[in-house]
This record gives C-alpha cells, sequence and structure tokens, in this order.
C-alpha cells in the first residue's frame, strides 16, 4: 500500500502515546511531595488521610459507623471525653461529671469556655438538645439512652437519670455521636428532638460543632474536607486542611508509601510487611473488635452443635496460638469476650487452651459420628483488614485434626447477617465491636441476650452463667466489676456457645513527616490532634 | 445527506407522516417500555436476595430494639405490600423522584447527579482513547495484513481482550504511579488542589472553563491510568473487528474500482475503506461503551475514583434498594441511548439503511 497507509496509523498511536506521557509528567502531583505541603504554614498544610469508608453520614445522631466517628470527632466535642488511647476512666470534655452512689444520677456541669465555630458559646442547653435529639430521631444510636432521662437542672448543669444503674455511662458518652450541637443553628435548618427531625441534610453540608475542625464538603463515597475551625478553643489542629478519603486497602499501602497520603487506616497484616520502614513509620496495636466463634445450642438448629461434649471438643481443639499468628503482629488473643483494652478483660491465660487428646476424648463421648457441621461467615468484609476466610480455613484445618468435618459456607454480609441476627446459623465465624467501651456492653453475649440468643443459648440453658451475668451488671466501682466480669466470663469459656479467637491489629502507617496521631478504639482517630 | 432523506421521505411506503418523525415515535414509546422493564426487573431481582435490608441498615443494637426497627421500617416504606413499594417508586420516578438512600438518606437523584459526571468524564476518555487506538490499530493490522505487524497487533489486541481488569488496574496503579512515579494517583484531583466550580461537573472541562490550568492539567493527569485501564479492553475488542471489517471492505469491487482509477491512498482509505467498514465498528463501539460502564466498577474502587461503579459497588453491597434501582434506571438509559445514537449514526453513514 502506499506511504500514507504505513505511517498514520502507527504515527497517531505514538503520538498518542507521548501526549499521555506527557500529560502525565506534566500533571503529575506526584513528586510535589504532599508529604510536607504548605511548609511550616499551618494554615495552609493539608494532612491527606487514606480509609477504607463505611460512612454514611456526617450528622453526629445519626452516624453509628467507624468512618463516621472518625469524621464527626473532628467536627464536634463531647460533654466527656478520653485522654488519647486510655479508655479505661472518662475525663472532662465540654462538661465535668459526677455520678451518684447507686449510679442512677449522672451530674454533668458544664465548662466555660468552649465555642461553637459561629462564635457562639456552648450552653447547656446545646447539650440538653442534642441529647435528647439522639434519643428521639430513634436513629441507629438511639439505644445508647434508653431509659434514660436528660434535664437541664441550672443554667451551667444538666442530670442524666435512669431507673435502674448504669454505670457505664460515663462510658457512653465520650461517643462521638453523643456530640453537642449548636442548638439554634440546628433547628434552623429543620433540627428536633423527635423522628421528625430533618436537619441530617444540613449536617452533612455545614458543621454545627465547636471542634477543631469544619466541615468543607462531604461526600459519603469518596471524601470529607475539613478546615481549621477559627473558634477552637483548644490547641489549634498543626493542619489548616484535611482530606479524608475513601481508598481500598492496597491502594492505601502505595498511596503512604509514596507520599501521596500522610496517614493509611485501613492495612491487613500482609500489607504493613510489605511497607518500606525507612520512608513510613506503622502503629500496630490490637484493635477493639473480637473475631470469635459460636456453636448453636439450639438442638432444632443443629443436633451436633447442641451437643456440651461436641461444644467442649471444638474448644479444645482449636488451635488459639496458630490463628492470633496468622493475623500478624499487634493481634492478641483475650482471656475472654471482652477485649483486652477494657477494664474486666481476662489474660489469654485464663481462656480455653488447646488439647488435642481431651478434645478427641469429648468427641468421642458426643456420639459424633462425622456428620457435616455448616460454618458460616461474611466474605465480603474485612476486619481491620484482615478477611474471614483465612481465618474460617484455619479453623476448618485444626477442627479436622480430630475428626470435626466442616464445611465453610461464606456468604455476603448482606445475606448472612439475617441468618446470624435469626440465629439459625449452626457454627458461625462473627465479629463485634464494642457500642461504648465498657465490659456492660458484652452482657449481649450471655444467656437470654441479644447475641447469647444467636447461638440459641436462653436463661435455662445456663442459668450459673445468667446470675453471673446479672452479678454483673449491678456491681458497682472499678475493682468490684472488674472481678464480677472477670468470674462471668471464666464460666462463659467453661459452659458457653462463644469461642473468642482473636483481637486483630490496628494497623495504622503515617509518613515520616507526621510527628504523632492521636489513635482511640472509640473514634479510630483524633483528625485535630495529628501533628 | 439531506437531499437523500428527502428523497426518501417522498417515496416512503405507508405514508403518516415523516419516517424519521415516526421513527422517533417508535423508539421513544420502545424506550418507556424497555425502562419500565429495566425497574421491574431490578426490583424483582433485589427483592429476592434472601436479606433484610433494615438489618443491612442498622446496628447490632439498634436491629433488637422494636421501636427502632418500626420507625426505620415507616420512614422507608418498608411496611407496605411489595406491589405497592414499587408502583410507588415507579410514580415518583415519574414525577424525577428517584427516592431516597436507604444507607445515607439521602435523594438518589442528587447522588447520582455527583458521582455521574465522574464516570461520564472517564468513560469518555477511556471511549476515546480506545476509539483512537483500536480502528487505528485495526486499520493498520489489516492494511498490513500477514506481516510481523499484523501479527503484533493481533497479539496485543488478544491480550488487551484477556487480562483481567482489576489486575490491570493494580499493575498500571503499581508501576506508573508507586514505580515510576509519572502519573498520579488516588482520586480525581491532588487532594492539595480545590476542584474547579462546578458546571458540568467534568473537572477537565470546568477547570477549563474556569482558566484554571494547573486545576485542568491535574485533572487531565488523573484521567489517564484509570482511563488507559478501563480502554485497554475495547482497544483489543475494536481492533480485531476493526481488522476484519477493513479486511472484508478491502475485497469489494468498488474498493478495487477506486484503486483502478488512480484514486490516492488516502481517498482510498479515508472515503472508501474507512467509512465501509464503520458500521460494524460502530456497532462494537456502543457495545463497548457498556462494557465501559460495568468495567468501571473495578477500576473506580482501585483509583478512588467517586463515580457511579463506586456508588454502585456500595449500594450493591449495603442492600440499598432505592442505591441500586437509581444506578439501574441510569445504566439502562445510557445503554438505550446509546442505542438510539448508534441507530441513527447507521443511517448517517451507510445510505442503504437510510433508504431501508
Amino acid at each position: 500500500m502506499p506511504q500514507l497507509t504505513r505511517r498514520a496509523p502507527s504515527a497517531l498511536v505514538v503520538a498518542l502515546a507521548a501526549a499521555l506521557t506527557l500529560v502525565g509528567c506534566g500533571g503529575s502531583s506526584n513528586d510535589d511531595s504532599s508529604n510536607d505541603a504548605g511548609g511550616d504554614d499551618s494554615s495552609a498544610r493539608t494532612l491527606v488521610v487514606d480509609a477504607s469508608f463505611d460512612l454514611k453520614t456526617a450528622d453526629p445522631g445519626r452516624q453509628y459507623e467507624t468512618t463516621g466517628s472518625i469524621v464527626t470527632k473532628a467536627l464536634y466535642e463531647t460533654l466527656l471525653t478520653f485522654d488519647g488511647d486510655d479508655v479505661t476512666q472518662p475525663v472532662d470534655g465540654l462538661a465535668s461529671y459526677e455520678m451518684s452512689d447507686d449510679d442512677r444520677v449522672l451530674t454533668l456541669t458544664m465548662n466555660e469556655g468552649h465555642t461553637f465555630s459561629d462564635g457562639s458559646e456552648v450552653t447547656v442547653d446545646d447539650a440538653v438538645f442534642s441529647l435528647q435529639r439522639v434519643q428521639g430521631m430513634m436513629g441507629n444510636p438511639s439505644f445508647l439512652l434508653d431509659g434514660v432521662t436528660v434535664e437541664k437542672t441550672s443554667d451551667t448543669t444538666l442530670t442524666l437519670t435512669s431507673d435502674e444503674p448504669y454505670p457505664a455511662l460515663p462510658f457512653i458518652l465520650p461517643n462521638p455521636t453523643l456530640s453537642v450541637l449548636n442548638q439554634d443553628v440546628v433547628e434552623a435548618n429543620g433540627g428536633s428532638t423527635d423522628e421528625s427531625d430533618a436537619a441530617e441534610a444540613f449536617l452533612n453540608g455545614e458543621s454545627a460543632g465547636s471542634g477543631p475542625y469544619i466541615l468543607d464538603s462531604f461526600d459519603a463515597a469518596s471524601q470529607v474536607v475539613f478546615t481549621a475551625n477559627p473558634e477552637y478553643s483548644g490547641e489549634a489542629p498543626a493542619y489548616g486542611r484535611v482530606v479524608l478519603r475513601n481508598v481500598e486497602g492496597e491502594t492505601q499501602r502505595l498511596n503512604v508509601q509514596a507520599g501521596e497520603s500522610h496517614i493509611a487506616l485501613d492495612l491487613n497484616p500482609d500489607q504493613v510487611a510489605q511497607l518500606d520502614a525507612d520512608s513510613v513509620n506503622v502503629i500496630a496495636s490490637a484493635s477493639r473488635f473480637v473475631i470469635f466463634l459460636f456453636l448453636n445450642q439450639d438442638d432444632e438448629v443443629s443436633t451436633v452443635t447442641s451437643d456440651p461434649d461436641f461444644l467442649e471438643a471444638a474448644k479444645l481443639a482449636i488451635n488459639y496460638d496458630s490463628i492470633v499468628d496468622l493475623a500478624g503482629e499487634g493481634a492478641v488473643r483475650p482471656g475472654g469476650f471482652i477485649p483486652s483494652l477494657f477494664n474486666g478483660a481476662l489474660d489469654a491465660g485464663a481462656g480455653n487452651q488447646r488439647d488435642l487428646d481431651a478434645a478427641q476424648a469429648a468427641l468421642d463421648a458426643s456420639g459424633y459420628s462425622g456428620e457435616q457441621v455448616t460454618l458460616g461467615f461474611p466474605n465480603d468484609i474485612t476486619v481491620q483488614g484482615m478477611s474471614l476466610q483465612s481465618i474460617a480455613e484455619s479453623v476448618q484445618a485444626q477442627l479436622g485434626e480430630v475428626g470435626i468435618n466442616v464445611t465453610l459456607a461464606p456468604a455476603p454480609v448482606a445475606t448472612e447477617l439475617d441468618a446470624y441476627r435469626g440465629g439459625t446459623v449452626e457454627f458461625g465465624l462473627w465479629y463485634w465491636g464494642p457500642d461504648f467501651p465498657d465490659a456492660s456492653n458484652y452482657l449481649a453475649f450471655t444467656p437470654g441476650e441479644l447475641v447469647g440468643l444467636r447461638a440459641g443459648w436462653t436463661v435455662d440453658d445456663d442459668p450459673t452463667v445468667a446470675d453471673l451475668a446479672q452479678a454483673a451488671r449491678v456491681a458497682t466501682g472499678d475493682d468490684e466489676r472488674a472481678t464480677a466480669y472477670q468470674e462471668l466470663q471464666v464460666a462463659q469459656n467453661a459452659s458457653g456457645p462463644f469461642i473468642p479467637l482473636l483481637q486483630p491489629a490496628q494497623n495504622v502507617a503515617t509518613a515520616t513527616s507526621i510527628e504523632s496521631i492521636s489513635l482511640n478504639p472509640v473514634w479510630t482517630i483524633d483528625l485535630g490532634k495529628t501533628r | 445527506m439531506a437531499q437523500d432523506t428527502s428523497t426518501t421521505t417522498a417515496t416512503a411506503p405507508g405514508g403518516g407522516g415523516h419516517p424519521l418523525a415516526r421513527y422517533l415515535v417508535v423508539r421513544a414509546g420502545i424506550t418507556v417500555l424497555l425502562l419500565f422493564g429495566v425497574t421491574l426487573t431490578t426490583f424483582i431481582l433485589t427483592n429476592l436476595i434472601p436479606a433484610d435490608p433494615v438489618q443491612a441498615v442498622l446496628g447490632e443494637q439498634a436491629a433488637a430494639n422494636p421501636e427502632i426497627v418500626a420507625a426505620y421500617r415507616e420512614r422507608a416504606g418498608l411496611d407496605d405490600p411489595l406491589p405497592v413499594q414499587y408502583f410507588t417508586y415507579l410514580s415518583n420516578v415519574l414525577q424525577g423522584d428517584l427516592g431516597t438512600s436507604q444507607q445515607t438518606r439521602q435523594p438518589v437523584a442528587d447522588e447520582l447527579g455527583r458521582a455521574a459526571p465522574a464516570t461520564i468524564e472517564l468513560a469518555l476518555a477511556a471511549i476515546v482513547v480506545s476509539a483512537v487506538l483500536g480502528i487505528g490499530l485495526g486499520l493498520w493490522a489489516a492494511l498490513k495484513r500477514r506481516t510481523i505487524i499484523d501479527q503484533v497487533i493481533r497479539l496485543v489486541s488478544t491480550v488487551g481482550i484477556s487480562i483481567p481488569l482489576f489486575w490491570l488496574a493494580l499493575v498500571v496503579y503499581y508501576v506508573f504511579f508507586f514505580q515510576l512515579g509519572i502519573f498520579p494517583g488516588s482520586g480525581r484531583l491532588s487532594p492539595t488542589l480545590t476542584p474547579p466550580p462546578d458546571v458540568t461537573g467534568l473537572y477537565t472541562v470546568d477547570s477549563l472553563l474556569a482558566g484554571d490550568l494547573p486545576a485542568f492539567w491535574d485533572a487531565l493527569s488523573h484521567l489517564v491510568l484509570p482511563a488507559s485501564v478501563l480502554g485497554l479492553y475495547t482497544v483489543g475488542l475494536l481492533t480485531r473487528f476493526a481488522r476484519s471489517a477493513v479486511l472484508e471492505i478491502l475485497d469489494q469491487d468498488y474498493v478495487r474500482a477506486a484503486r483502478a482509477k488512480g484514486l490516492p491512498a488516502r481517498t482510498v482509505v479515508t472515503r472508501y475503506v474507512l467509512r465501509g467498514s464503520l458500521v460494524p465498528i460502530i456497532t462494537v463501539l456502543g457495545m463497548a461503551f457498556g462494557s465501559l460502564l460495568s468495567g468501571t466498577v473495578l477500576v473506580e474502587i482501585i483509583f478512588s475514583w467517586n463515580g457511579i461503579g463506586q456508588y454502585s459497588y456500595a449500594a450493591a453491597t449495603r442492600l440499598d434498594l432505592p442505591a441500586i434501582m437509581g444506578v439501574g434506571l441510569v445504566v439502562g438509559m445510557v445503554y438505550i441511548g446509546l442505542n438510539f445514537i448508534v441507530d441513527l449514526l447507521y443511517g448517517l453513514i451507510d445510505p442503504r439503511v437510510r433508504v431501508s
């Protein structure tokens, strides 16, 4: 063919490739080193944080997700808070507190000097309105203040009163969902203290808080941008602007390593192992999540798993250390269902231990004759970047060593959740993230309670553990409560259907330009304290 | 062209108005029926999933609280029988209301309005890259048939079709962003930059309209990697179709006649060969655009591209029925619209289609 046909298409291809490369080199932001973006002027510096979003809303009273807590913690303040990652003792926030001797009345006295981003003062009326709004909207977090009456008692004090002793209340109030909002602003934009509240759309566009940042833009699917709040009464944040982006785990690793982001919040152990320690710092610590197995005790669901000897055989056949090793550095094994971070936690040594001979004997006593036992678990979510699939495969292999035949039944969380909460799963692998950092949240794992019933475990099945649970519920004082919860867990380990396996590590990778970060099991990271 | 059309109009059998007008009316009717089918199918399939959206939305404690569950079900209209839910949805759609996301409680139309421009920008860039490369390579391979160039192009196109998109996206991200640092990483714009004022939602266009050249280059450079990954599959597909279409045309008598008349090669290729092979190429291009839309899910997740792909993934995993329905409707409209455009282009390119 003539010359044109030889040259034109090839020239086109080469020209296109050259143009693309030129665009890449010319427009790349990769070489502007966002690690030190803006130099020393804090107002010009941008902090880039990558996270795997489960974000739904920026309305504190409606959010109840990990990312939602990060967002609202940056925008708002709570009446009480925690100091750093220590969740064993609440400290003053917008208010100081005093609990009555019978643990029924919590009196909060507002501290002076806190202002909202519009310059108005934070008052006791704002606090009462905010808590009553959470109660009245009947949203996800409303249960936190179930049975609690919130009242203004003076111009500087309010009380939270419950009919039953509620010693966990001071531990609940630091939750960012119970943030204090500017009542005038919220009410002017549709806010109310009942189900008619319509302020969410406004709060997804603008914030009405007194936190270190104000909301610049919000997109629940992709990113949230914050700018510093000039009215913030605490120490001014080190970064004038923060971009919190929705980025999947592997991309987070590459971004933080390349300097595209400053902080990566959701790396699994394998990804952490691939990081270059010279350019990235890693903080690996036990997370608040407990991954556990349960065997259904309802014999209508399974005649195999409801057999006490079979249950014991399973507990004795699990290789707990090997499962924790699987989760990598920073993961720990809890001794019971309460995570190691909280008062009342048991040491790992007090938990069940592997004993294959004893497991075999228990299995023989159960009369088990090789029936398939189906292990259900969600396979499209990760817990701190860790897939439940790998744990399920380990469990299958370990139980197989004593002759228990396990069939894995992974399913999307949306469908598996139904079966799990409906109590129809024979053998399950799930996780629990605490609603608040207090041992009482784990009473859900006792007979006749929320999670206990999912495992077919009723009060009649185990009145001894039910009595211990009640004793723990009414115990007062840190030491007495800790002892009661530890006794409960020892009994639960012996006869209960739950097998706590591990707390996966929370791996946070930071660029070397980051001097310090403030992590916490309730709100993950305090962006305002990143230096 | 215009003369041809009017001739056709005058001689069209059956009468009853302008044929193009009749055609448009029929197509509009079919479009409405198709969209109705899309909503019905999506609604039925989503409700067949053995899962309760309430459980997917509410937390552990809230889902166990009957008052909270009742309030949520009432607010979301889940207490109504399924047919009532569907017809309520349909009547709202007719008024431009796609419902409210069960997860974010934001209007689905608003959310799709924010996500759609990102995907449109990505898909347009990908289709431009793939059309230029695919047609160019296919033409080149056909003109150089049975040479080493032909063999290499065919091999490359086969590889392009065969490579899993998510794997390619990760490799491209790793090599061109992480290792070589030629292109930027996640998102549509560097986090240090402020997005341009929203006019079209396409950052490249809006930044130009605002006269913000740094933002334009930044947006363009962010577009290159995901668009190239997305376009590569289509390049392979188009190359193969373009090659076979051109080969078929090259053997036609009218092409031989054109050559025999001594017409310049450029004229033979552009006016006779390329035009003659455009009908099958456009058909594939239309289909390829559909593939691009489905391919955006993985690419958008890996490149943190806040478009419809990322939105639909979140909607599906969280069982957010109104959002799933909204995505189905928008994607359905795009497909139908695209088919319509392709049909019109047939008439424009091939007089035989116009006459028929």
